[in-house]
């Protein structure tokens, strides 16, 4: 392989007729520019024209975006929304914590009225939610769990153990047997890490 | 002019120089592992530190969230023992919030903060010593920090102050020469697309020579564009 070439921002790397922009570049006037200094990629695809990127050694940052699957930390819950801190984004860690909010009606696809927000999360849970709005002025990044593969993920009991899902609505402590109403994601296996 | 000659019969500065010379130049990138990125730049005698912190959401009052772009957020200080006697307030009073937000917005057009709505990005710029041509320090060294933090840029930004003695254009000026009681001008640009960021002139003196070199330059660069564009 050919060393990589290196680039700064402001570069002009090539035209639109020879390459697709990828990520770390930009469009102007038929030309594609680097907007990061890193290395230039081209990667074939099967398609006519390969994509250009610039890449970094470090994960540039990553923002929530709207339909993207996200896991939280719910930091606090009352009757109306809980509140949470969006850590990861599909699989990369976010490097500051964004808040979110899940609102009641979003908890559940059925029975929307029925949802209480105390019988479906506590703090400290883990939880896999999807992003639905990027929020207005006065709310933050809005969240849904309303699909089976979404909500608690990881969950502790008042004892202090980590409980099993045994329902779709309920989990049990190990240690005590208690149960306990969530609302459970039936987490997909290919998404399961040690 | 104040019994300081600025430029000698030789054509030499003081310190040296000649006239379209720029001071020795220094950077490194990366120095702090806590923020996203961070550099340090000396240009002469004139050392700044910069920092980068973000995209992350924005702090503060909500009420400054932008929806389709990031807030930069910009601050610009100087160290108490950066200059000749010590400093009170090291960031805070005007001339630093003016600094600030010449700062701002600089990187506003140079960012891309179309790709980060919702959030806020910050730079903090530290003067460590100081010895002329702050703002054009500043910018180079908020240049290369963004650059380490991996923000995307159109184009990295450049900046150089520029004086006039005696009808001679004098490049990087010193502190001693912007004291001078001459005209400087600073100019951020954008060098690849040849675009201006900022465009500041501060004249104690009359600036009749200004004048005739903007008009000569403006003159210069439509012919430049008539050509071009015949083309």
């Amino acid at each position: 392989m050919s060393p990589m070439k290196l680039c700064v921002p402001g570069d002009k790397l090539c035209s639109t007729e020879d390459c697709i922009p990828g990520t770390g570049v930009y469009l102007r006037h038929g030309y594609i520019y680097s907007s990061l200094a890193g290395y230039v990629l081209r990667k074939n695809e099967g398609e006519e024209l390969p994509v250009i990127s610039v890449v970094r050694e470090t994960e540039t940052q990553l923002l929530p975006d709207v339909g993207a699957i996200v896991t939280c930390k719910v930091t606090s819950i009352n009757p109306r929304f809980a509140k949470v801190h969006i850590l990861y984004v599909g699989s990369t860690p976010l490097k500051d914590r964004f808040r979110g909010t899940i609102r009641k009606e979003d908890v559940r696809a059925t029975e929307k009225d029925k949802v209480e927000t105390y019988k479906s999360f506590r703090p400290g849970d883990i939880v896999l939610a999807k992003v639905i709005s990027l929020g207005d002025v006065q709310s933050n990044y809005l969240l849904t769990t309303a699909e089976n593969e979404l909500g608690v993920v990881v969950a502790h009991s008042e004892a202090g153990a980590q409980m099993v899902p045994i329902s779709w609505c309920e989990m049990q402590c190990p240690r005590t047997h208690a149960k306990e109403f969530r609302k459970v994601a039936r987490v997909q296996p290919e998404y399961l890490q040690a | 002019m104040a019994g300081l000659e600025l430029l000698s019969d030789q054509g030499y500065r003081l310190d040296g120089r000649k006239a379209t010379e720029l001071r020795k130049v220094q950077a490194r990138m990366g120095v702090f592992s806590q923020a996203d990125g961070s550099a340090y730049i000396e240009q002469g005698n004139t050392k700044a530190l910069a920092v980068v912190y973000g995209p992350h959401e924005v702090r503060g009052s909500r009420s400054r969230t932008l929806h389709d772009r990031a807030v930069i957020n910009c601050q610009y200080s100087m160290a108490t023992f950066s200059t000749a006697e010590r400093k009170r307030r090291p960031h805070g009073d005007r001339k630093s919030a003016e600094m600030s937000l010449h700062l701002k917005q600089t990187f506003e057009a140079a960012v891309m903060t179309q790709l980060y709505p919702r959030s806020q990005i910050d730079i903090y710029v530290k003067i460590l010593q100081s010895d002329g041509g702050n703002y054009s320090v500043c910018v180079n060294a908020a240049t290369l920090a963004v650059i380490d933090a991996g923000i995307p840029m159109r184009d990295y930004v450049c900046a150089c102050t520029v004086g006039f003695v005696d009808e001679t254009p004098l490049a990087d000026l010193c502190y001693a020469e912007e004291g001078g009681g001459g005209s400087s001008l600073a100019l951020a640009l954008l060098p690849r697309g040849g675009q201006i960021a900022l465009l500041q002139m501060d004249a104690m003196t009359a600036c009749k020579g200004v004048s005739k070199v903007l008009d000569e330059v403006v003159r210069q660069h439509l012919q430049d564009v008539s050509v071009l564009t015949r083309e």
